[in-house]
């Protein structure tokens, strides 16, 4: 029961992310499972052969909006440890984008509460990617996140 | 009152700049501060309603008051994963 008061991981890196360092690191006697999902780069896009991608971030408020979700999983599923890397910069054809690996007691949990991660990091987290191809490079089309409703306007400054 | 100011993706391209340091009156909602960068620049105009706005690295309405200081972003839809 050694690892139990390990803290969860959250990282934005430029170098190949090490699967294996990451799944150690949610790995605990006490759990019976751990699931991960590995986000690579596709050869095409939209029927285009890809070449490869650029991601870039805002990195500051990136890392908060990851810490936001690690926190959500934590209150929604029963899950033990939680490491999330997400890689930026130029990433060729296969090369890892972002790994997320959630460990648990039993497994249901886990599987959920990776699947809700990675559906919500797509929506909520600054990053863009670029795609590069033979003819020209565009930037992705993404997802808007869900903008503060309006009337909030008048709170003061924190 | 003086915010920073900071584009990324297709409106950093359209913009030129990563990042730009603006003078405001004090209170100025984050709506003002992109109309002043919509009229330099009409291009960034067009993306006004698949924008999402930031102040201080946390999502914020178009409305939110700035103030000296602030961090703001113009975030286009996001393509993280």
């Amino acid at each position: 029961m050694t690892k139990t008061l390990q803290a969860d991981l959250l990282l934005l890196v430029r170098d190949p992310i090490d699967h294996a360092v990451l799944i150690e690191h949610v790995r605990a006697a006490e759990d019976g499972a751990v699931v991960t999902f590995d986000g690579c780069v596709r050869n095409h896009s939209h029927g285009r052969r890809t070449l490869y991608l650029d991601y870039e971030a805002y990195e500051t408020m990136a890392l908060g909006q990851i810490r936001e979700i690690v926190t959500q999983i934590h209150e929604k599923y029963p899950i033990h440890l939680v490491a999330i890397a997400h890689r930026l910069g130029r990433l060729e054809i296969g090369e890892t984008s972002v790994f997320i690996a959630v460990s648990s007691p039993h497994r249901p949990a886990a599987f959920e509460a990776c699947q809700f991660a990675i559906d919500t990091l797509k929506r909520t987290v600054p990053i863009w990617k670029k795609e590069y191809f033979e003819d020209g490079a565009v930037w992705a089309d993404g997802e808007l996140p869900p903008a503060p409703a309006e009337t909030r306007a008048a709170k003061p400054a924190s | 009152m003086r915010v920073k100011v900071l584009f990324f993706g297709r409106l950093k391209d359209i913009v030129g700049q990563a990042e730009d340091s603006v003078e405001l009156p004090d209170g100025s909602p984050i709506e003002a501060l992109f109309v002043q960068y919509g009229t330099s620049h009409p291009e960034l105009a067009r993306f006004r309603a698949s924008l999402v706005a930031s102040r201080n690295q946390v999502f914020a309405a178009w409305t939110t008051p700035l103030h000296n200081g602030d961090e703001v972003a113009f975030l286009p839809p996001v393509s993280g994963g």
